[in-house]
């Protein structure tokens, strides 16, 4: 029997206004540049919109650019996800100790977090600076340094220094996550292990890890997703150079589209980079959530 | 509004039957208690009453009014949880009177009304303070001071005393009988106790498996049970139920015979059911005593009779026997309980 | 019984070290950004590098919260001030109205969200209505696709409703991407109430809305500060969006304008930094004084998994 009772009414007048929203603001954007995606529009020749399928789609594979921004992002999005989950970790077991100052570290955490990403950007690519700025000062102070260097002017390294300043940023909430994983384990787990005689190590090992499994988990998938689509700091650092070096796909998409203001190719990309996210979470979530 | 009819209540969660067309009419100011092994569907069926949940199929009546989809707080039903479910932000004071205030009235009306409840339950002293600066019976005091603040003609309670201790449980018992003679409102309580059952229903409602199995005064359910499942559920120690055939207008196991008064068909397949505490001293039934557990009041006795059956039997502390002792006692077989193997029913 | 002394210490040392780790990878950046936005154009370009500023001077942010009053000439502009011998950016008028931008969007987005996923979560958590997993999907849903990849049909949708540069356009996309996260904040922790309370709430007579109000809001403070706080900080640090969607200054938020700074070489560093200072303590500010309430607040679903 379907009824349409008082709780139906009631949650539909509830959802109706954040469907609403959804809607408009996304929903509708989502199929429409679906649409965009299947047709030739450049925006400087307005009136020619003409429907091409899926050829928006072919160009992208035949486009070095394309294959160049997969690798880019594919190495920004490792190093991101694996150092800010291994710092996360670390931060976690530091702040789930018990000690005094335990609560101001805690507080200081949130600062990173709370930092708009243009300002990061700013910030490291201030840090960075060739002539003025802090990491050639203090090298060459401490000697690890002998001439000052154009940090950002490196291809080889461009890539890792944006990752850096990423992971400075996006660290904090990773490391909550595990500090609330790690606060649910019981306390009898360690007893148990203690009176079975393991060490520090061996409790982090055998009790400590395991019990990390769903944070992780959370942590791998939620990174994951974030990294692949950083833009802001693309953008402010480097703008995708030097030459190449930091082309990945995001960056990709804005040049294609505000740039070159080719939008079919870009919603294109768009897709592929959405479908990509996607399956990626999900192959992160079927492979690892068996092994860790 | 005061009698409730369930007219093939049906409860179902997905292939899950929960409640399977459940039939009950509760009579104005009965105390009707739902009784049954964890699982049965008691909450279910309570909660259907309520409100809570959805009715999957069927009606439900108070009094001539179909109130199968109006919604909990248009039902004017009280409630008492395990979980006492008491306003943690709230004082004891607001908690009572949150029902009141919803409906809108005075604060005088409220003021006095509160007090005339927290009275009735002695917690006056304690109207200030939070919940969870509170003691399990106190807690549970006060969601009853919430539930009769309303003076709602039906009450409903979810296994109200189980998370209270023994001691504790058994002033509660008498104080929700009181306040059922008090309020002369239809209770409809769910419990698994079966001592709570026997001293606080009008008539219990025994459910197994969504379905109700018997519907009786505890007197009824206790001295004819309406199959294996309820004689075994009530009693204490349980009912010793033994397989066997009837032969001879006797109930028989091998080298084990009881005469019956009124037997069933010759040759039938039967299980015989006996209450531990239906034995008197001295008969033509013989058994060794193989455990003797004296309760200080009582005793229990395990023997083994004729045949192999075992029975649990309980007597006065004046029968003296040790283990390995042969002892007789008789059986009346006006007592015994005989069901049809099959069925499981009685005969 | 007391531990033995040798563990302790290690333990003592141990944790100092990792301690100041932790503060020099944290707080440093933001302790250096702050120390420059001090210093004057003169001691800021000196090598090696101030770590702290020698003459500290607030002349830069005089300057932000007196731009307006200032009139930037081709002179003034080439030779610099006088004062704080720095290169004020001829944009340098637009940052305390682009903050005001900022912090109005910013506002209007923490309450309309607020008042959007309450109802929402509540319905998702607690009623058990038809369509139920459905809504929770499409609303999640959304979050999948980039925003680099919103990015593009929004423009062409909002362009074509003529609504580019308007704060309210911001507002709605600021709506559309923190929606979906703080409804999944408070349902952790509307299911994290027990549901007696809300039998007992319906009960004694509330409807949805009553329950809502008088039973699941007085019990979730955590949960709505964090989504104030992250809906807040969200609209005040987003970058992309309306970076496409403003096109004119008078419509623009701080992020856009301090971009602009730092894409005109023109503009002293010391400025650049001072400007982003600003643009950091009302962030900060609100995450450091909320904290408990955040942590608790976007933590709630980790635990279960
Ligand atoms: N939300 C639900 N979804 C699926 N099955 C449910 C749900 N709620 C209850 N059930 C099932 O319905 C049946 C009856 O449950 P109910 O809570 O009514 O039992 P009960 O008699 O109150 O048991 P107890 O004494 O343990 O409280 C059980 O088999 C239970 O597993
Ligand atoms: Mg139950």
């Amino acid at each position: 029997m379907t009824r349409f009772g008082y709780d139906e009414r009631s949650a539909a007048l509830l959802v109706f206004p954040v469907l609403a929203v959804l809607l408009v603001v996304a929903a509708f954007p989502i199929i429409y540049s679906f649409w965009v995606s299947l047709h030739d529009i450049v925006l400087t020749r307005p009136l020619r919109r003409p429907f091409v399928g899926f050829d928006n789609y072919l160009r992208i594979f035949d486009d070095a650019r394309f294959w160049t921004a997969v690798a880019r992002t594919t190495v920004y999005t490792l190093v991101c996800v694996a150092v800010t989950t291994f710092l996360a970790v670390l931060v976690a077991l530091l702040l789930n100790e018990v000690f005094p100052g335990q609560r101001l570290l805690s507080a200081l955490l949130l600062v990173p977090w709370a930092t708009p990403s243009v300002v990061n950007g700013l910030m490291w690519k201030w840090i960075y600076d060739p002539t003025y700025g802090l990491l050639n000062g203090l090298l060459v102070q401490v000697g690890l340094l002998e001439r000052y260097r154009v940090w950002l002017g490196d291809p080889d390294i461009t890539l890792l220094l944006i990752a850096n300043a990423a992971i400075w940023k996006q660290m904090p909430l990773a490391a909550l996550l595990m500090i609330v994983t790690m606060k649910a384990i019981p306390e009898d787990l360690y007893r148990a292990a203690r009176v079975d005689g393991a060490n520090i190590w061996q409790r982090f090992v055998h009790v400590t890890l395991p019990a990390l499994r769903p944070g992780l988990m959370l942590v791998l998938v939620y990174e994951t997703m974030i990294s692949i689509r950083h833009f802001d700091l693309f953008l402010i650092m480097t703008q995708g150079g030097p030459g190449d070096a930091s082309f990945t796909l995001s960056w990709l998409i804005y040049v294609e589209t505000f740039r070159s203001l080719r939008f079919g190719t870009g919603a294109a990309m768009s897709y592929v980079l959405a479908i990509t996210t996607f399956a990626l979470s999900w192959a992160v979530i079927r492979f690892l959530g068996k092994r860790i | 509004m005061a009698r409730i009819t369930c007219a093939a209540l049906t409860k179902s969660y997905g292939a899950v039957l929960a409640v399977d067309a459940l039939e009950l009419s509760i009579g104005h100011g009965e105390f009707m208690v739902l009784l049954g092994p964890s699982g049965c569907g008691k909450t279910t069926t309570l909660n259907m009453i309520a409100g809570l949940e959805e009715i999957s199929a069927g009606r439900l009546l108070f009094d001539e009014t179909e109130v199968t989809w109006t919604p909990p707080h248009k039902r004017e039903v009280a409630m008492v949880f395990q979980s006492y479910a008491l306003y943690p932000n709230k004082t004891v004071r607001e908690n009572i009177a949150f029902p009141l205030r919803l409906r809108g009235q005075s604060a005088s009306e409220i003021e006095r009304a509160v007090g005339a409840a927290a009275e009735q339950l002695e917690i006056t002293h304690l109207l200030g303070r939070r919940p969870n600066e509170l003691s399990g019976g106190q807690r549970q005091r006060v969601a009853l001071g919430r539930a009769i603040v309303r003076k709602p003609s039906v009450f409903l309670m979810d296994e109200p005393l189980s998370n209270l201790d023994a001691t504790l449980r058994l002033s509660m018992r008498g104080l929700i009988k009181r306040l059922h003679q008090e309020l002369k409102a239809t209770f409809v309580y769910v419990t698994h106790d079966q001592a709570e059952a026997m001293t606080l229903a009008d008539r219990i409602a025994v459910m197994k498996g969504g379905l109700i199995q018997q519907l009786d005064t505890p007197e009824g359910i206790y001295e004819r049970p309406a199959n294996i499942f309820v004689a075994g559920f009530l009693g204490s120690p349980p009912i010793n139920l033994v397989e066997g055939v009837i032969a001879g207008g006797a109930f028989t196991r091998g080298d084990f015979r009881l005469a019956l008064t009124n037997p069933p068909q010759e040759g039938r397949a039967v299980v015989l059911g006996l209450r531990p505490e239906d034995v008197s001293a001295g008969g033509d039934v013989t058994a060794r005593v193989e455990l003797v557990s004296p309760l200080g009041s009582e005793t229990h006795l395990d023997v083994l009779a004729e045949g192999g059956v075992a029975l649990t039997l309980r007597v006065p502390k004046e029968w003296r026997a040790a283990p390995g002792d042969r002892l007789s006692f008789g059986i009346d077989p006006a007592r015994l309980h005989i069901f049809d193997k099959a069925s499981e029913t009685r005969l | 019984m007391k531990k033995p002394l040798a563990p302790r210490v290690t333990r003592a040392i141990l944790l100092t070290l990792f301690s100041a780790l932790f503060v020099l990878y944290v707080a440093g950046p933001v302790a250096w950004l702050v120390s420059s936005s001090l210093q004057s154009e003169a001691e800021i370009t000196r090598v090696p590098p101030n770590w702290l500023p020698q003459n500290p001077s607030i002349a830069n942010f005089e300057a932000i919260f007196s731009a307006a009053d200032r009139v930037v000439t081709y002179e003034n502009r080439r030779q610099g001030e006088a004062l704080t011998s720095s290169f004020l950016p001829s944009g340098a008028a637009n940052l305390l109205p682009a903050m005001r931008n900022s912090l109005v969007i910013g506002l209007w987005v923490a309450a309309l969200n607020l008042l959007l996923s309450v109802t929402a979560a509540y319905a998702i958590a607690v009623i058990d209505f038809r369509g139920r997993r459905a809504t929770l999907y499409t609303v999640l849903a959304t979050r999948v696709v980039p925003d680099i990849a919103l990015v593009v049909p929004l423009f062409l949708v909002i362009r074509n409703l003529g609504l580019i540069n308007s704060l309210g356009a911001l507002v709605v996309t600021y709506l559309a991407i923190t929606v979906p996260f703080t409804i999944f904040i408070l349902i952790s922790y509307f299911e994290g109430i027990p549901r007696d309370l809300y039998r007992a709430a319906r009960i004694d007579g509330c409807g949805h809305g009553r329950a809502l109000w008088h039973v699941y809001l007085p019990l979730s403070l955590p949960a709505l500060v964090a989504s104030l706080t992250f809906a807040f900080l969200t609209s005040w640090n987003e970058f992309v969006f309306a970076l496409v969607l403003t096109q004119n200054v008078a419509a623009q938020t701080l992020p856009i304008i301090i971009s602009g700074f730092i894409m005109d070489f023109t503009t002293s560093f010391s400025f650049v930094n001072a400007a982003g200072v600003i643009a950091i303590i009302p962030p900060v500010l609100m995450a450091v004084v909320f904290q408990r309430y955040i942590v608790s607040g976007l933590t709630a679903g980790a635990v279960k998994g």
